[in-house]
């Protein structure tokens, strides 16, 4: 399994790769050799040069050093057509579609079917649906709109795009973040189908268990060069993470330990048509409780009610034994509740205000007197917080912009210590976050906690909610499926209510 | 060492940003430098008293206005509907021969109300701001010329509208003028409004990025009926001051204030190093077009030369902020 | 101790493949339904109004009435096709998306450079040469500004409005020029069919304009670049020099109506400016005619024509024309409050 695949076989071969940034070297002497008919993964964290050597394949950057051959030939500066007409395929992170467009003029982008300038929307979709029942076996309403497919769905446009123009090299970037398991299932099976093909498949991911499960071959990637081609299958995955990061991966989920004290938020009999019902738990001061459920089970839409985001139908909710009634989070701020939103960009901090003007937004009544700001309080409870969570900011001034992805989220996260919330919800915080980045989001989370904040957190990494957690809540098909903690609270049982799967049953609440 | 380099980043981005905003002070400095020398009278207090109270209070009032709808990340389309409003309502009441007083605040009132139109469609109907004050002007424009029997100018020069016309636009305070007085509050509110309350932080928030103030627990829609029915309550002063001034309602008068408004906004944001509208930004733009516009006139270029300069004048303005913004990214 | 959960995990993954449970989905199906009851709901309310004059203003149903608001609508259609070009290609978000607010302005510096040429003894060819490039011309400043220079769309063509509108006065001194010539008597009194020479322009630009956006993959791609301009570029399609293209063709629109104008009136007048309002409702309203809430030719067409039959009929009813500009107002405010409920919140992008 460990040989090198015979020249013959090699897709695409990048040798000696190198790239500058100014004075960031981000590439150094990088090497890539994927063979046809393989799913080889790549993985390392943000940072260590997947997305650079990507964008040099795709002719986005041009490498200072090195040699690339396609299919054997050594090929000269790339750019991004003429790296299609190679027949490599990059399907990239954000569904690149337009989403007015029907399936077939997605598909034929660029490429369309017809005689001379013209073009015959009925052949494309006519082809367009033949391709996806080939390999696909998926079967849409004729003229269906992008816009109107699922998130899988138009994944699998995507790809049924780089296919109809005979794609001999696909590359995935992060292709399941938004799916959920059965369409990441399905994924997986065409992905097969199409190595099986000949196809060589490049597949970029987070997910260590997806590498493990898919792919033959794995070159991890550090600092900008390639530390290490291995097979998934003979190499444990903790032996793949430490290459990644080159430490003992055992720091991961830092262990604390914490008095657990009285109810602080207690969710009652929560419903709303459609979505869940009869929910009731509690998080206790101190306490770290994890609520998971695959996509569309309710379990976003629970939280979004705590937050005001969405009017629950029925049920209450109580902060420290006062009933709120959430009907925006004007309520849950004033509340106490504090909420670090999956999409940090929209939701999370403005990129454009100063580091003072996000971290004083939620908590300007602390700050002001009659309406007015008074600068002197706010700067030095800035300047405190920024020391507090050791935010890497020149200054309170500067620009949120300015500041790493990691430093970012601890402006999000500083914005609700200056409100002094005793309540926080955190939807999804490490999704795309490095390691590292991931180490110290839960080091901030136990600290929260230490200092005797309750707290939910909504993930869909089962690694990270047994990690983390104290406790575990399911949500499956809008109720609450099974509560896990201490030596129940492990991977398989959390999957398998997660998945409707019949386990064993809450025995943890009383 | 890192944070030493990190400062004199910082370092170099603060002094581009002081060329940038002293790029706009010293085109201000050189173009009155220029009509001073090509035309004898543009130095002259009776010219720049003429600048300052024809040129300059009614669009600076406008366009503080504007500076506030624009910092919070819209457009108001409609701030020639708000001042003729204000006009038309006060003069008509003065016609009928209602009391100055109750003729100014009924048409305030009037203005006020294309206000919370605009913020009705904004915040509850969640159209956007360019399409709802789009519409908000249309409607407007019909219901003048319905109200005028299709564009009709009213003229009160004399007897008791002249008086009460005159009580705001000639009166002074210690040689002050009216005007010029209620231009002096407006900035001060405006400036402490936006720069220095809590209002103003949302504003600025909601301009940024408006799901962050959302989920930041902010009253958003209410903070962004406020931005829309201040703008219009300080279009309707202006349209107080414009009937005062020229003793006369003349419908859809109002537009020629919107380009030089959105103008001396942009002008303004050249001021900043982050690139945003500030009060003092717009009144320096207000004063550049306000100069620019006499200055042409004194060296003998007619009223519609002035709108082509003015529009060239605009255009390039844009680019430079536009351009800035973009190399920043 | 962190190992073995991890192991766990994998294994557990591995369990949750075998199982292939279908989830609960909250499919759009609910979204589409509403989208299409509010689309017809709008297409309703126009044929309400239709059927009232049709009922109550006399003689508006008659063929001959008919074909004069065809011809009368000649001048806003084409100014209307080239607002929906900018659109499809800039995107239908009216603050950072496409939109020519010069468009009505052009077409009035257009007219006086086309009168003056005429006035001044040039011949036809000359005259409508000079109208194109200079049509033309005012595009490519937008196209510069907006594609160049990073300007936001409405910024960049309200700049630009006043520059022409500057210009037209200047150049005309804001009175009527006059202007006769052989293109303009065909123009006018010239008729095909019993269809006059005017109704059959825009007839024929409507059938050009139909092929052009819905059946070349030109068309095609600059609705690609309008709704996803990232999804366009990935796809390898150049942005900048579609959306480049729609300003000059709007430019280009803005000529031909000029001409159009010009023959109705035998003169150039000041004031064209103010189609610009008509011009935005026709494009805006059109929207509604499509299922996916863009603008296209077809529904670009029909609300051109209501907007003409919407004046007729007032003016059949004996109601003030100024009725006019505030019932497009309140329309756009219809059509755009009921099509952002039916994108639904996630439609800002």
């Amino acid at each position: 399994m460990t040989v090198q695949p015979a020249a013959a076989e090699i897709a695409i071969s990048m040798t000696a790769i190198s790239k500058r940034f100014g004075p960031v070297q981000a590439l150094h002497d990088a090497d890539l050799q994927v063979a046809r008919g393989t799913i080889h993964g790549l993985v390392g964290q943000n940072g260590a040069g997947k997305s650079t050597i990507i964008k040099v394949l795709a002719g986005i950057l041009k490498p200072d050093s090195g040699t690339i051959t396609v299919n054997g030939e050594t090929v000269g500066p790339l750019t991004p057509s003429s790296v299609e007409r190679l027949g490599v395929h990059f399907i990239h992170q954000d569904r690149l579609l337009v989403p007015t467009a029907t399936v077939g003029e997605a598909v034929f982008l660029r490429h369309e079917l017809g005689f001379g300038p013209f073009v015959s929307r009925r052949s494309m979709n006519r082809h367009a649906a033949e391709l996806l029942k080939r390999y696909f076996n998926l079967e849409l309403p004729a003229g269906i709109l992008v816009q109107d497919l699922t998130t899988a769905q138009q994944k699998i446009v995507q790809i049924t795009r780089a296919l109809a123009q005979k794609a001999s090299v696909l590359v995935l970037d992060e292709p399941t973040a938004a799916l959920v398991k059965r369409e990441v299932d399905s994924l997986f099976a065409v992905l097969r189908r199409l190595r099986d093909d000949g196809i060589a498949v490049i597949f970029i991911s987070h997910y260590m268990q997806e590498i493990e499960q898919l792919c033959d071959r794995v070159t991890v990637m550090r600092n900008g060069t390639d530390v290490g081609t291995v097979d998934p299958a003979e190499t444990p995955i903790d032996e793949i993470i430490a290459m990644m990061i080159a430490r003992d991966v055992g720091e991961m989920f830092p262990k604390r330990s914490v008095e657990i004290g009285a109810p602080m938020l207690e969710v009652s009999h929560l419903g709303m048509a459609g979505s869940f019902e009869d929910i009731s738990f509690s998080v206790r001061r101190g306490e770290i409780v994890g609520l998971t459920g695959l996509l569309g089970s309710g379990a976003k839409e629970i939280v979004q009610c705590l937050f005001g985001l969405e009017r629950a139908e029925r049920g209450s909710i109580m902060v420290e034994g006062k009933t709120l009634s959430l009907s925006s989070p004007v309520h849950a701020v004033r509340g106490g509740i504090a909420m670090l939103p999956e999409d940090r960009r929209a939701h999370g901090v403005a990129i454009d205000l100063s580091v003072r003007e996000n971290i004083s937004l939620a908590s300007l009544g602390r700050y002001s007197g009659r309406g007015f700001v008074k600068r002197g309080l706010e700067n030095q409870a800035i300047d405190g917080l920024i020391r507090e969570l050791s935010i890497k900011t020149p200054g309170r001034d500067t620009l949120v912009r300015q500041l790493s992805g990691g430093n970012q989220q601890k402006v999000a996260i500083a914005k609700w210590l200056s409100c002094q919330s005793r309540v926080y919800i955190l939807d999804e915080p490490t999704v795309a976050v490095d390691v590292g980045a991931k180490v110290e989001i839960y080091n901030l989370l136990n600290r929260l906690a230490g200092e005797g904040a309750a707290i939910l957190l909504l993930s869909s990494d089962l690694l990270e909610l047994v990690g983390v957690c104290d406790r575990v809540l399911v949500v499956y098909r809008g109720r609450l499926s099974g509560e896990f903690s201490g030596a129940d609270l492990d991977g398989d049982r959390l999957l398998a209510a997660s998945s409707g799967a019949r386990g064993p049953k809450a025995e943890a609440s009383s | 060492m890192s944070v030493s380099q990190d400062t004199r980043a910082t370092g170099a981005q603060k002094i581009g940003g002081f060329i940038a905003s002293y790029s706009v002070v010293i085109t201000f400095l050189a173009i009155c430098l220029f009509f001073a020398m090509a035309s004898p009278t543009f130095l002259t207090g009776a010219n720049l008293y003429n600048v300052l109270v024809n040129n300059v209070v009614m669009l600076a009032i406008v366009a503080l206005g504007l500076t506030i709808v624009i910092s919070s990340g819209g457009i108001d389309l409609s701030v020639g509907v708000s001042v003729d409003m204000a006009s038309m309502v006060f003069v008509m009441l003065l016609a009928a021969g209602y009391g100055g007083v109750f003729g100014v605040t009924v048409g305030l009132l009037a203005a006020v109300a294309v206000g919370v139109l605009n913020a009705i469609l904004i915040t509850r109907l969640k159209i956007s701001p360019f399409l709802a004050t789009l519409g908000v002007l249309f409607i407007g424009q019909s219901t003048q010329q319905l109200a005028t029997s299709g564009g009709q100018p009213i003229y009160l020069i004399t007897g008791y509208a002249g008086a009460q016309f005159n009580a705001i636009a000639r009166t002074s305070l210690l040689g002050v003028p009216m005007p010029v007085l209620v231009l002096v509050a407006c900035i001060v509110v405006v400036y402490l409004l936006l720069h220095r309350s809590v209002f103003g932080r949302a504003v600025q928030a909601m301009g940024a990025q408006p799901g962050v103030a959302w989920y930041s627990g902010l009253a958003v829609p209410r903070q962004l009926s406020l931005v829309y029915i201040g703008c219009a309550l300080l279009c309707g002063i202006t349209g107080i001051l414009l009937s005062a001034t020229v003793k006369s309602y003349v419908p859809l008068s109002g537009n020629a204030f919107l380009l030089d408004a959105i103008g001396a906004t942009f002008i303004g944001t050249t001021l900043s190093a982050e690139r945003r509208p500030t009060v003092i930004g717009t009144l320096l733009g207000v004063l550049l077009l306000a100069v620019v516009k006499n200055g042409l006139l004194l060296i003998g270029w007619n009223f519609y030369w002035q709108q082509v300069g003015i529009g060239v004048l605009v255009f390039l303005v844009l680019a430079v902020s536009f351009g800035l913004r973009r190399a920043r990214q | 101790m962190t190992a073995t959960t991890m192991k766990s995990t994998v294994k557990a993954a591995g369990a949750g493949a075998a199982l292939g449970e279908k989830q609960p989905r909250v499919q759009n199906t609910g979204k589409r339904i509403g989208t299409v009851a509010v689309r017809l709901g709008a297409i309703a309310t126009f044929a309400l109004i239709l059927v009232y004059f049709a009922l109550f203003a006399p003689g508006f149903l008659s063929s001959f009435n008919f074909i004069n608001v065809v011809e009368q609508s000649a001048i806003l259609g084409v100014l209307a096709f080239g607002m929906a070009a900018v659109i499809i290609g800039g995107g239908s978000n009216v603050t950072e998306g496409g939109i020519d607010l010069s468009i009505a302005a052009n077409m009035g510096l257009c007219a006086a450079v086309f009168a003056t040429m005429l006035q001044a003894g040039y011949p036809d060819t000359v005259a409508v040469l000079a109208a194109i490039a200079c049509g033309v011309a005012i595009g490519a400043l937008n196209a510069v500004a907006v594609v160049g220079l990073g300007i936001l769309p409405l910024l960049a063509t309200l700049a630009v409005m006043n520059i022409a509108a500057g210009a037209e006065l200047t150049l005309t001194q804001n009175t009527v020029v006059g202007a006769t010539s052989p293109l303009l008597s065909f123009l006018v009194s010239g008729s095909f069919l019993g269809i006059s020479t005017l109704a059959w322009c825009l007839i024929l630009f409507s059938a050009i304009m139909l092929v052009f956006i819905h059946k070349t993959a030109f068309g095609l791609r600059l609705y690609a670049v309008g709704g996803h301009p990232e999804a366009a570029r990935a796809a390898g399609i150049s942005v900048p020099l579609h959306v480049s293209f729609t300003y000059l063709f709007s430019g280009l629109c803005a000529a031909i109506a000029s001409v159009l104008a010009v023959s109705r009136l035998s003169a150039s007048t000041p004031g064209s400016g103010e189609m610009l309002l008509s011009v935005l409702a026709a494009a805006l309203l059109g929207t509604v005619f499509s299922r996916r809430l863009v603008p296209t030719i077809g529904g670009t067409l029909l609300s051109v024509l209501f907007i003409g039959f919407l004046a007729n009929g007032f003016q059949l009813l004996n109601v003030s024309s100024y009725w006019v500009n505030g019932v497009q107002g309140a329309l756009i405010l219809l059509v755009v409050a009921v099509t952002s409920f039916a994108r639904g919140p996630e439609a800002s992008r």
